[in-house]
């Protein structure tokens, strides 16, 4: 084994110094990012995603329009220095595809499409830096960035990796874990208690699952935590600032006091 | 490129700002102010140089503007006829736009766009005339390959000055890993005949015999390896050549401006895209040109505007590479202070 690096030493920390449980560093930033109506870029560790939605709108092709409900339309695309190794994946690339479709799969049922019909809503994902755990960045990016443009969300969606080396189960997998041990995302709706997504490429012991399961979603929770602070926190600034400024219009203060009741 | 919607009465209404006078802009700026420009180097880890680059930032929340990402990165390629490699490495240039910073395009679209930007990037910046010493490793066997990558996140307006200016920075940022060859030499068994050269004896190609008149001092190192060194490396050979981009839009035959916004890009009938390099040594060299739009250019107008875009072009260079020298001693000398202050 010499010159490879132990996934969990004796003392019970992995190869980046954390323990099993431990999440990676989380940083959101909810600022305006060009002409979209909602942006986000999350950080988990060294993954770092911009998210970026535009809609409800008009669509682009009014084929994909339906009749009932609005379209949800995810486009993933990966910066080319993004991985270690240099690689140009274009639009049309399987991997990135597969990605997108896992996105619009996790969140049509939290989506309120129904409030929107014969609309579309784009969901524009930027991939900036990749070290494991790109899924779960995605989808929680993409939760943010909706819940800042607006859009009715039934719950936020909050992901995170799990994965098993040996018997002991880990969370937020980074890549070199990735590589080498069999790993779970799941993503889970905190307040409901109810899972949009369970996926995994590799193979994982039955009897392990379940616990890992269990841990995946009790991180989800406190993900929950942080992504509702952080939108908490950019829409008390917002309110702020609405305050602060001169209203256009003297007498709708009652009005907004209405839409509250 | 214009991505926003404009009527004929607000097109006419920017024209009219444009060539009353004293000229009137939408954001009070004078025609040939810029913007402000924000730039950082180093954003991408995994990369050997990059920027972060903004063209009209909202100062309050920090969105808007034209932001640019630029990443170059160095791959190891063999020189062996086969493949792309050729002796003193080459450059690609890759621009790629994200569907966010053009909402209204549909996707061939944007793949045209970002063809004809990675174009004249490619062409500008590959070109034999910029070309950095530094990117061979063995004559005849490897060289480097750097790959250009930049990423349009945003788009506000005069995206090609702001796509030369990131790729200026990553490029400047660029860190070229030293190597240092490795040659076999074939040990001397005991019983061999030793010539008075030196020489082993060995059985050689009589093709092969070398001449007495080949003075040439032929490298035999086969490979290479990459000695530990405190730093990433050396810097890209002639760091001062590369070019920036200056977009004079053209109002009328009299009015030119720079750095419009979308819907001054909207309204304008010609853009005429001038791309220099001021090298430390040597004069200002115009490395490209492009005319963009459906407006017409008299050849006697040329002479003009290409001394004009010049100006503007020497100043732009000028302020970036005072920001760049300054993130470099923000990154090297300040974060070492930090470091040892800790």
């Amino acid at each position: 084994m010499g010159s490879r690096v132990e996934i969990l030493n004796d003392g019970g920390f992995r190869s980046d110094g954390r323990r099993q449980y431990e999440l990676r560093d989380l940083t959101i930033d909810l600022s305006q990012q060009g002409v979209a109506d909602g942006s986000a870029i999350i950080t988990h560790g060294l993954t770092q995603v911009l998210v970026s939605v535009f809609g409800p709108r008009e669509a682009k092709m009014r084929s994909q329009t339906m009749h009932d409900r609005a379209n949800i339309n995810v486009e993933v695309s990966v910066a080319a220095f993004s991985t270690g190794e240099r690689r140009k994946r274009s639009r049309g690339d399987k991997r990135i595809l597969e990605m997108a479709a896992t996105i619009k799969s996790t969140f049509e049922p939290v989506v309120q499409t129904s409030l929107y019909p014969r609309s579309q809503i784009d969901v524009f994902v930027q991939v900036l830096q990749q070290d494991g755990g790109l899924l779960q960045a995605c989808i929680n990016g993409t939760t943010l960035a909706l819940a800042n443009a607006g859009i009715p969300l039934l719950d936020f969606v909050c992901a995170v990796t799990g994965g098993v080396h040996s018997t002991s189960p880990m969370l937020d997998l980074t890549l070199l874990e990735e590589n080498d041990i069999p790993h779970v995302t799941v993503a889970v709706m905190p307040k409901t208690g109810k899972v949009t997504l369970v996926t995994m490429e590799t193979r994982l012991h039955v009897e392990r699952f379940e616990e890992i399961f269990r841990l995946a979603c009790e991180a989800g929770k406190v993900i929950h935590a942080e992504i509702k602070g952080a939108v908490r926190e950019r829409t008390g600034r917002l309110v702020a600032a609405m305050g602060s400024g001169p209203r256009a219009g003297g007498g709708d203060l009652q009005d907004d006091d209405a839409m509250d009741g | 490129m214009a991505s926003v919607s404009t009527s004929k009465a607000e097109i006419s209404y920017i024209q009219s700002g444009l060539l009353s006078n004293p000229p009137l802009r939408a954001d009070g700026r004078a025609l040939h102010d810029f913007r402000t420009i924000s730039l950082e180097t180093g954003v991408a880890p995994l990369a050997n140089g990059s920027a972060h680059l903004n063209i009209g930032q909202n100062p309050h929340d920090g969105g808007g503007g034209t932001e640019v990402l630029a990443a170059a990165k160095l791959e190891v390629e063999s020189v062996d006829g086969q493949g792309e490699g050729v002796d003193g490495g080459r450059i690609v240039c890759t621009v790629s736009c994200s569907p966010s910073a053009y909402p209204h395009l549909s996707a061939p679209a944007l793949d045209d766009l970002q063809h004809d930007m990675s174009t004249l990037l490619h062409q500008t910046l590959a070109h034999p005339s910029l070309h950095p010493a530094n990117l061979g490793i063995l004559a005849g066997k490897k060289s480097w390959l750097l790959n250009l990558d930049c990423v349009v996140l945003a788009d506000a307006g005069n995206t090609y000055d702001a796509l030369f200016m990131a790729a200026r920075a990553a490029l400047w940022d660029c860190k070229v890993p030293r190597t240092r060859g490795v040659e076999y030499k074939a040990a001397v068994a005991p019983g061999a005949k030793v010539s008075e050269s030196g020489e082993m004896d060995v059985d050689r190609d009589p093709g092969e015999q070398q001449s007495g008149f080949d003075t040439r001092s032929i490298s035999r190192a086969v490979d290479f390896e990459l000695p530990d060194y405190w730093d990433e490396g050396e810097v890209l050979g002639g760091r001062d050549k590369w070019p920036v981009c200056v977009t004079l839009n053209v109002a009328s035959s009299k009015v030119h401006y720079l750095d419009a916004i979308l819907q001054e890009e909207a309204a304008t009938p010609l853009r005429l895209l001038l791309v220099f390099s001021f090298p430390t040594a040597a004069s200002p060299s115009l490395q490209a040109m492009r005319i963009l739009g459906s407006g017409e250019l008299e050849s006697g107008q040329i002479r003009e505007f290409v001394a004009d875009g010049e100006k503007y072009a020497q100043r732009l260079s000028d302020a970036l590479n005072g920001k760049l020298k300054e993130e470099d001693l923000r990154r090297g000398q300040k974060a070492r202070d930090r470091f040892a202050r800790r």
